[in-house]
């Protein structure tokens, strides 16, 4: 079952970081954080930006190193829940970089 | 390993046959069928009342579609209009789409995967007695005139007590709430099933496809649902109490609602499309006499749904004001999830391209399905757009959307499954004709009815609305579609009248009429109760084996030992671990449901002071089931095939109760995150906060802390009481163990009554739910702690027998963890 797991690990990626992306994002609009300026601009983007990139380079790292060692099927499906993981963070989260925050 | 296992030496199958129909036939009679636990019973059960369901909802839009088919309708009057598409859409969503799904799932699971019964089939005959009460409850308010009317998704503050007095709101949310414990009994079934009893050697990946989308349908009710039954929950206490949680003076925050609600209702769609896809996944191939084009493909694309299914929900509240980037997050996801989607239409159409199809009924009913879901894909992602999306918003638009997925993505399907399992279920085959005639009527129907309704829709037309005088340019648009949705309705009952005759007068189908390869093929029609006289295992892969299957050639053969026994498997690989002994025909789950029922019965009458006779009689339906599971003696190992006997499961820790309380506990931890996304959204999102002060006192916190402790002590004493099963000492830990926990909940008890009126605001009935969270679960830990004494005190434990204490040791290790976060979280409150 250890591959199930490894097949999962991609979509629970993109679960945990969507749901913290969408939390910091109220936290931050119930906080004032906009308006919180930092060197690299406001504070509440930038925390998001980061925290997208972060979760990004993890999807990078499994993409890289979670593999199984079972059948073919069953190596194609942990691909499979990487890069599905991997997209799906990369396409519902992009809005971070180009939108304003609680406009 | 499992490629190995010898076939068993064949026998007279007739006297096989006989042997096993005296243990799992249902008893004879109408008593007999109050008792039937057997999953082909209850799955046809769930079906065909879903389906006298799906007529009720049927004749309510018949009649929506009377109203709107003249500008001045005066057919209906507003407040029975309002009632009428309410119970439509509720009917549809909670009494037929689920429950159908529910039904097929269990039917045909079990045989299609080579397994005898269910996991648990007396909690599939509860599921399906909890439905039937819940839906009784929900249709007999429309026959007494209080039917809710506040629309399938009971918005507040509409639904609230100032704008729904009377009890109709409560009675969606009672009768709701009913028929989604039934459903998540249902998943914890299907998963168990899918994982555990697989035919010996069928690995996951080997699995046909329908296991997996029902697999990723049960997950997926398994997160899903839990949301809406705490939205119930709180807006119930709302109701009932004046507990604050939607309510904006005081702390509350009516978008709350919403997005519980919706947390479910999205990925709720997904829930009924995808049985429906394994439908076809498991026809398409069959028919077009080729195999599925990209089934890891095909896996991995319902793994994408599964996962993104749930970053949907604020697409139905683009309009509430929600931020800008927030809306992005969700429009992007809403259009990502057409991909996964595409993959497998590409795969059918793969499929049908590399074989030949035969376009016989069952295939009608897909070419249908291709035809409407499509249309339906396409509206959505136009929907998932946000200035689309504004315009379109609670217009006719959105409605033919929808019924363009539920129906295309559902109902055709579902149509194609029916004719397609009909010899199985009754033995014989269709009277030509009559189910062609109902196809094109549906079809045609259906098309007339809602594809004008898009542009209706695009004219400004609003959903539920019973007039339209000002606007005579709707009027021939829905006119037609009136006429379209009488053709449909017409189509519907000839597609009844089919099945009807072809149960009736059919004349008698041979085996496997449509040489399918699938294991559900592997029996005699229609299917006996027990499915397989023997089990498949390595050699007996598919639909061929029929014969060595029923002369016992395959595994655990028969029912020399008088009882009900089912193999099961490792979840994995499909290895045989052990045997499990599943209970006979009892009326338990009858009158469990009925104990059940009795509490929102009384909660609906507003009787509160009554309800603890009904909290009693399910604690003692529920003292009753434990009753089934322990043995007084260590039992040899059962003979399976030559060289391969396995153990009892009352001699395995890792047995099909333990893989379910597991698989139920993710339900639970769900419903509990969504409470704690409650806390969250209304400490940051809701006006009015923070909360006045209280101050907790060193009594209050005193409280918190024994009680914590007591609940981590009888934690580590149902660990103790499994560890010494064998000793005296386990006796004495298990008693430890339920005086801990009956001293937790006192103290709960004495913090309770510390804390503030939960009615005073939000905070305040937030931290009532969050200790009646943590009372409600010791008490079933408690109950455990009593059946683990009992097994100690009455000999049900030895070296080899476990008795209930591993499920103890789950629910208390649940107890303490979620205890510890909500005591954290009352009191953090106060600090910050």
């Amino acid at each position: 079952m250890a591959w199930v797991l490894r097949m999962l690990a991609g979509p629970l990626l993109w679960g945990a970081l969507f749901s913290a992306v969408y939390a910091l994002h109220g936290l931050g609009c119930a906080w004032d954080w906009p308006a919180r300026a930092t060197p690299a601009g406001p504070l509440h983007p930038l925390a998001m930006i980061l925290l997208w990139l972060a979760g990004l380079a993890l999807h990078g790292a499994l993409i890289l190193w979670n593999r199984a060692d079972g059948s073919a099927r069953q190596a194609l499906l942990v691909r499979a829940g990487n890069w599905i993981g991997a997209v799906a963070s990369a396409a519902t989260l992009f809005p971070v970089i180009v939108l304003s925050t609680c406009g | 390993m499992t490629e190995d296992i010898p076939a068993n030496p064949a026998r007279k199958a007739l006297r096989l046959h006989r042997e096993m129909d005296r243990i799992w036939s249902d008893l004879p009679g109408w008593r007999g069928s109050l008792a039937s636990v057997n999953h082909s019973t209850i799955g046809l059960r769930f079906m065909a009342t879903s389906f006298v369901f799906f007529a009720i909802g049927g004749v309510l839009a018949m009649l929506i579609r009377a109203q709107l088919a003249t500008r001045d309708g005066a057919f209906l009057d507003t407040a029975l209009y309002n009632q009428i598409f309410t119970m439509h859409g509720s009917i549809m969503m909670f009494l037929f789409a689920i429950p159908m799904l529910e039904g097929l799932g269990m039917w045909l699971l079990p045989k299609i995967l080579g397994a005898r019964d269910l996991a648990f089939p007396r909690l599939g005959a509860l599921g399906y007695w909890c439905y039937l009460f819940g839906g009784t409850i929900i249709l007999a308010s429309l026959l007494l005139g209080m039917a809710p009317d506040g629309g399938w998704f009971m918005y507040v503050p509409l639904s609230g007590k100032t704008h729904t007095p009377g009890v109709s709101a409560d009675v969606w949310l009672l009768g709701v709430t009913f028929v989604e414990i039934s459903a998540v009994a249902a998943a914890v079934e299907i998963i168990v099933t899918i994982l555990r009893m697989r035919r010996a050697g069928m690995g996951l990946t080997r699995m046909p496809l329908m296991g997996w989308y029902m697999l990723g349908t049960a997950a997926m009710m398994l997160v899903g649902f839990p949301p809406l039954i705490l939205g119930s929950i709180l807006l119930e206490l709302e109701r009932a109490f004046d507990w604050p949680f939607f309510d904006i003076l005081r702390g509350g925050d009516p978008l709350l609602w919403q997005h519980l609600f919706w947390l479910f209702g999205h990925p709720e769609v997904y829930i009924i499309f995808l049985p429906a896809a394994g439908v076809l996944s498991t026809i398409i191939p069959v028919f077009a006499r080729v195999p599925i084009l990209g089934y890891g493909a095909i896996v991995a694309a319902v793994l994408g749904l599964v996962f993104l299914s749930f970053g949907l929900w604020v697409h139905h509240m683009f309009t509430v004001g929600i931020p800008h980037m927030a809306l992005a997050f969700f429009s992007a996801a809403s259009a990502l999830v057409a991909v996964p989607t595409s993959v497998q239409i590409f795969a059918w159409i793969g499929t049908m391209w590399a074989g030949r199809v035969e376009l016989r009924l069952p295939m009608l009913h897909v070419i249908g399905f291709f035809l409407t879901f499509v249309m339906g894909g396409l509206t959505g992602v136009m929907l998932a757009m946000v200035p689309f999306n504004w315009q379109a918003h609670d217009t006719a638009f959105v409605t033919a959307h929808l019924h363009y997925v539920l129906v295309g993505g559902f109902v055709f399907p579902m149509m194609a499954g029916i004719t397609y399992w009909m010899p199985m279920i009754s033995g014989r085959f269709r009277v030509r004709a009559l189910g062609e005639a109902a196809f094109w009527l549906i079809l045609l129907g259906f098309h007339g009815t809602f594809f004008l309704m898009h542009l209706t829709g695009l004219l400004g037309m609003p959903r539920r609305i019973d007039r339209y005088p000002g606007n005579p340019e709707w009027e021939w648009l829905n006119l037609v579609s009136s006429i379209g949705g009488m053709v449909m309705a017409a189509g519907f009952a000839l597609f009844v009248m089919d099945i009807g005759m072809q149960w009736l007068f059919g004349r008698r189908s041979h085996r496997n009429p449509w040489r399918a390869e699938t294991l559900d093929w592997a029996m005699a029609l229609p299917a006996p109760p027990y499915n397989f006289a023997s089990l498949p295992g390595p050699r007996h892969p598919d639909s061929s084996a029929i014969l060595p299957l029923a002369r016992g050639e395959g595994l655990l053969p028969g029912s020399p030992r008088d009882r009900r026994e089912v193999l099961v498997t490792d979840a994995g690989t499909g290895r045989p671990d052990h045997v499990a002994v599943v209970p006979g025909n009892t009326v338990l789950p009858i009158w469990t449901a009925a104990a059940l029922g009795s509490f929102f019965l009384l909660m609906l009458a507003g009787l509160y002071w009554l309800t603890p006779l009904a909290i009693a009689a399910i604690l003692w339906a529920g003292w009753q089931w434990g009753g089934f599971m322990g043995s007084p003696r260590d039992a040899a190992p059962i003979p399976v095939a030559p060289g391969l006997s396995l153990p009892e499961h009352w001699q395995i820790r890792q047995t099909l109760a333990y893989s379910g309380t597991v698989t139920l506990l993710v339900a639970d931890g769900t419903l509990y995150a969504s409470l704690l996304f409650g806390v969250g959204f209304l400490t940051v999102i809701a006006p009015n906060w923070p909360a006045p002060e209280s101050g907790l006192g060193l009594g209050a916190l005193l409280a918190a802390g024994g009680a914590l402790l007591s609940i981590a002590a009888a934690t580590l004493a149902a660990r103790l009481a499994e560890t010494r099963r064998d000793r005296p000492t386990g006796a004495t830990a298990a008693l430890t163990g339920v005086l801990a926990a009956g001293l937790a909940l006192a103290l709960l008890g004495v913090l309770a009554w510390q804390l503030d009126d939960p009615r005073r605001h939000a905070r305040d009935a937030l931290r009532g739910v969050l200790l009646g969270h943590a009372v409600f679960h010791g008490a079933v830990a408690l109950m455990l702690g009593l059946r683990s004494l009992c097994d100690a005190r009455q000999g049900r434990t030895s070296r080899l027998r476990r008795g209930a204490a591993p499920v103890w040791q789950l629910f208390q290790a649940f107890w303490l963890a979620t205890a510890a976060l909500s005591l954290g979280l009352v009191i953090l409150q106060e600090v910050g």
